[in-house]
């Protein structure tokens, strides 16, 4: 095999590796293997590092400074982190945050491998319901928010209107504190389950048809091959999800949020991204914000870390 | 057991395990809920569709038919703006960025998953560690890194910072974990290289999440608004989103023309779902494997 | 500049330490320049290309709206004016409305890459004043004019320099239904002048319409302060008193956080705004019988309702209060930052700060032309009602009963304004006491003021 391998190298790019000088060829399988990852992560590398990871940095570097919104800077050491101690609005926008996140993902994740589950069956007519599901992903966050509001409003909306035929009174859905995290999270959770049922969907697909054959001989029931089988097997897709739909939660809601509510009522909807976004584009204290966010940053950290240990890194393997 | 069962939902062999009577009353209800859960889902939207259809005044009445169906708002959108050629700068910076993103990550996962080197692991969290960016707070750096790169205000500034995207390389490396260890050993023994291997195995196998995450990106980017908005002020770049914006003032709005617009620009992403959906849900193991 | 346990000010226009985020950036980014020289397009920056300054606007010129599209030729006529006669020239960029005051501007000014010339809002004047940006226009205004614009430069004036130009005045006013009033059996007799009357008519109207009785905004942000403020002054409430002091928690502060909660917590008010804040539609549609909105709803009616009966009144009064209503309305700046100040200031300067016919008569045309205003310079307020432009109904109301009494929108600092803008949002929505939250918010105001160095709040 060793021989066969060294004769036919074919580092990626095979003109590249067709052209490097003949030590390069030479190199032993380990040497090749490590220069093939080389140039495999290069474009991707090259691109994260110059136009995410530099901005990162320069935000981070940006934390200590005073920014006046209009290009002037000072260094103030770590005044912008005490002052991020002392902010009662910046506390208060992380409790929403945390009710937020632990209402909506784990709501958002039944819900999308439930869809996921069912989409998988065989069921006539099945193209139709995945388009059905999918489609209000295809809009746009702000006409989101523009539909929901109509929908949502105190007097016109349909929700309202639906709510009196069944004898419900109706209610602000927008307007009053105790609901509007709740609408917001509803419509987050209608607007992402399409999207995280797709990507549970193309990891329910990996799961080799044979072993659900295997345990329907045993006698398994639906639930047990879903829990002895599906489950374990869909590890490395629900770690994704976990982790994308949380961090999505944290850093993505703020648009949808501006559009039904601007944060109100009464602060209720004023998550951490959002009130970031208003110290950075409001209120021009640049600096202010990216030291919010730059927190923001170690607390997303902490709860990867967290969701990694608790699965084990989402590893398919063992290694 | 072909790929085109799972797709369209024919009567063939299928995973689940019930059989009989049971089983045909179990899918009976299952068709049921699917059907439940997808006129919920769709409901919003209908109702997005005939609010387009209604003049100004009607458009917040919260009624699901329109009584007066109006053609203006779509008139107006169609022909009174340069909608055109919005569609147009969202469907070209998009469809670049979904290409050169799917190559590029599609190989950074490959060598994530698939190849020893040292390092590894860290490099995977560094990578990672972008996933966790507050975007808002940094457009301003990026804002000024593409700006000392002389790229403002052109379809490189649209196009280059949105291929960079941890979330594609996170997912896809994901999917090339579990694809078994054999099928390269087959290869190498062959005597295939590592640019082979990617091309001729890997990415065959990968047609079904690639399909998915086409469509992801290209999503993404057509409905872009922030970074564009701040990246470019020429007229000629403007895409679907800002322009869709200048819909709002500040002395009003005009819901009914935002509602049309927003319809128009759902028309392509549905198409090119219905084109790549057959593609998505197929199965690694039944398209690739024997 | 909201320094919190440091007190230095940044020097105004001090250049030192501009460049340092460029230059980190530039640094690591050149390499990667360097490799791609094909992508590098034509640069954007206003400042960068030299000749030709950028004006900001936010006046659609392919609108829907006519009365837009007018209003962006009248910058493009304003600004060939200059060109036709001066060698800086200067280029009009539009904004679309929802994002000019928002990312769009503030990166580009972060970036040192901002407009030449732009508008700016009041509420927003302490925070560009503070940070520096602002360049001084009084050396380019003729003799006479800061008395023409009186009192509508108070706000915009730091030291006895001006620093903005208003083009417009737009005072709050109450606007209302005649069809959702005669549904009520209501009529003009039953305008209320009481706030007491107000409750009892946006009663009527909800239980007899099922409407909404009246509108208050209910979205936070700086509008709704700005349409609060007026009902504090009325009853001899302020926020910062004469001599620089915090003066929230009193009896004109509560009693109008009061007002908007009673209003509220009664059904009268709504709590969301109906019809998504689209005022015409909620009028032809019967959602609402009273709404608290500016002038620029008369051109607004009469691009989008023409037909539709609508009425304005002033805003009624408490026990024993004044009159007075917030008169908002955006002004012409300069940037200190661009690439020419001086020309830029010179250009706001030449044009609405000249005492010649041509410089007043822009006003005229701004005002009443092309937008339904009142004029900021007694001048200009004057010859456009010579020419009729106060001659229709509603813009003789405003500009006699309504205008006259009010009070410029007011220029706090962001701490200040959302200090003021949570014991709204808590009080009115939330049903906190409203003791409670005038109290909090005047504690909050107080530590700020204590280490506050800038242009006077008052």
């Amino acid at each position: 095999m060793t021989s066969i391998a060294t004769q036919q190298a074919r580092a990626p790019g095979a003109a590249a590796a067709q052209a490097a000088p003949a030590g390069r060829r030479r190199l032993g399988r380990k040497g090749r293997e490590r220069l093939a990852a080389a140039l495999f992560l290069l474009p991707d590398g090259l691109g994260l590092a110059l136009f995410v990871v530099l901005p990162m940095l320069l935000s981070f570097l940006l934390s200590f400074f005073q920014v006046s919104g209009f290009g002037s800077y000072e260094w103030i050491g770590v005044g912008n982190y005490e002052r991020m101690v002392n902010d009662p609005y910046f506390w208060s926008s992380m409790g929403v945050t945390a009710k937020y996140v632990v209402l909506m993902v784990p709501t958002l994740f039944v819900v999308s491998l439930s869809l996921g589950v069912l989409m998988k069956q065989m069921l006539p007519g099945m193209s139709v319901y995945r388009t059905a599901l999918f489609l209000p992903h295809m809009l746009s966050l702000v006409v989101v928010g523009l539909l929901w509001k109509f929908m949502l409003d105190d007097q016109t909306g349909v929700v309202n209107k639906a709510g009196g035929e069944l004898g419900l009174g109706a209610r602000s859905w927008l307007g009053d504190p105790g609901l509007a995290l709740y609408a917001v999270i509803a419509v987050t959770v209608w607007y992402y389950m399409g999207y995280y049922m797709i990507i549970f969907l193309a990891g329910l697909n990996e799961i080799p048809r044979e072993l659900y054959e295997a345990a329907r001989i045993d006698g398994a029931g639906p639930w047990t091959s879903f829990r002895r089988i599906t489950w374990p097997l869909l590890k490395p897709t629900s770690f994704f999800v976990l982790i994308v739909s949380t961090v999505a939660a944290i850093t993505g809601t703020f648009d949808l949020i501006f559009v039904l509510t601007d944060g109100g009522p009464a602060n209720g909807t004023a998550v951490a991204m959002f009130y970031i976004y208003q110290q950075a584009f409001v209120f021009g204290e640049y600096g202010y914000a990216a030291a919010l966010g730059s927190f923001l940053v170690l607390v997303m950290v902490a709860l990867s870390w967290l969701i990694f240990k608790a699965t084990k890194g989402g590893r398919f393997d063992d290694e | 057991m072909s790929s085109d069962t799972l797709a369209g939902g024919g009567p063939a062999a299928r995973p689940t395990p019930l059989r009989g009577p049971g089983r045909r009353r179990a899918r009976a209800g299952l068709t049921v809920l699917a059907i439940v859960v997808s006129v919920l889902s769709i409901f919003p939207v209908l109702w997005l569709i005939t609010s387009a259809l209604k003049p100004r005044e009607a458009v917040t009445d919260g009624k699901l038919l329109p009584d007066d169906v109006t053609w203006e708002n779509f008139r107006y959108v169609l022909t009174e703006v340069a909608f055109d050629r919005w569609l147009w700068n969202s469907f070209f910076t998009a469809a670049i960025i979904t290409v050169l993103a799917l190559f590029f990550h599609s190989m950074a996962a490959y060598a994530l998953a698939r190849l020893r080197f040292p390092g590894r692991d860290g490099i995977f969290v560094v990578i990672f560690s972008t996933l966790l960016i507050t975007p808002p707070v940094i457009l301003i750096p990026l804002f000024i890194v593409v700006r000392e790169m002389g790229m403002l205000d052109s379809y490189a500034a649209l196009i280059i910072p949105a291929i960079f995207n941890a979330f594609g390389i996170f997912l896809l490396r994901q999917f090339y974990l579990g694809i078994p260890r054999e099928l390269e050993e087959a290869a190498i023994a062959d005597g295939a290289g590592y640019w082979r291997i990617y091309r001729s195995i890997i990415l065959p196998l990968s047609r079904p999440i690639l399909s998915a995450l086409s469509v992801f990106f290209f999503l993404a980017n057509w409905n872009a608004f922030a970074w564009p908005l701040v990246a470019t002020s020429s007229e000629n770049l403007t895409v679907t989103q800002v322009g869709i914006a200048s819909f709002t003032t500040q002395y009003g709005s005009n819901w009914n023309y935002i509602l049309a617009a927003a319809v128009v620009a759902v028309i392509p992403m549905l198409m090119l779902f219905l084109f790549f959906q057959r593609q998505m849900v197929e199965s690694i193991k039944t398209s690739g494997l024997k | 500049m909201l320094q919190h346990g440091n007190g230095a000010v940044p020097a105004r226009g001090a250049p030192s330490r501009r460049r340092f985020l460029g230059g980190t950036a530039g640094a690591a980014a050149a390499t990667a320049a360097a490799a791609t020289p094909l992508l590098s397009g034509c640069g954007g920056s206003a400042s960068a290309d030299g000749g030709t300054l950028k004006f900001w606007h936010f006046y659609d010129p392919k609108a829907s709206d006519p009365a837009m599209v007018a209003q962006s030729k009248w910058f493009d006529q304003l600004i060939k004016g200059w060109n036709d006669t001066h060698d800086v020239k200067i280029e009009p960029y539009f904004v679309p409305g929802v994002s000019y005051q928002g990312s769009k501007m503030v990166t580009a000014f972060a970036a040192g890459a901002g407009p030449d010339i732009f508008l700016l809002s009041p509420g927003d004047f302490t925070r560009y004043y503070n940070g520096g940006i602002l360049a001084d226009l009084t050396p380019h205004l003729d003799d006479g004019v800061v008395e023409d614009y009186g009192t509508s430069l108070t706000s915009r004036t730091v030291d006895g320099k001006v620093y903005a130009l208003p083009m417009e005045v737009e005072p709050l006013a109450m606007f209302y239904n005649v069809p959702v009033w005669e549904k009520a059996g209501l009529s003009e007799a039953d305008i209320p002048t009481t706030w007491d009357q107000l409750l009892d008519t946006g009663d009527k109207i909800r239980s007899k319409t099922g409407a909404a009785g009246l509108v208050f905004h209910t979205d936070p942000g700086y509008y709704q302060n700005f349409t609060w403020y007026c009902w504090m002054w009325q009853g001899g409430g302020e926020v910062v008193d004469k001599a620089g002091n915090v003066a929230f928690d009193s009896k004109g502060a509560r009693q109008a956080l009061a007002l908007w909660q009673d209003a509220v917590e009664a059904g009268i008010a709504p709590r969301t705004l109906p019809a998504a804040d689209d005022r015409i539609t909620a009028f032809t549609s019967d959602l609402a019988g009273m709404w608290q909105i500016g002038i620029w709803e008369v051109q607004a009616f009469k691009a989008g309702a023409p037909d539709h009966e609508y009425g304005v009144f002033k805003l009624p009064v408490p026990p024993g209060g004044e009159y007075t209503t917030t008169l908002g309305g955006w002004s012409f700046c300069a940037s200190t930052q661009g690439a020419n100040p001086d020309a830029a200031a010179e250009f706001c300067g030449w044009a609405l700060g000249g005492m010649s016919d041509e410089s007043i008569d822009r006003t005229v045309e701004w005002c009443t032309g092309v937008k339904s205003d009142i004029s900021p310079r007694t001048s200009a307020l004057e010859r456009g009602a010579e020419r009729g432009g106060y001659d229709s109904w509603a813009m003789k109301t405003f500009k006699e009963d309504i205008f006259p009494g009010g009070r410029a929108e007011p220029r706090y600092p962001p701490i200040v304004y959302k200090a003021i803008s949570d014991a709204i949002q808590a009080t009115m929505l939330a049903g906190k006491g409203v003791d409670g939250e005038a109290d909090r918010a005047a504690q909050t105001i107080d530590a700020f003021l204590k280490s506050y160095q800038g242009a006077s709040l008052i």
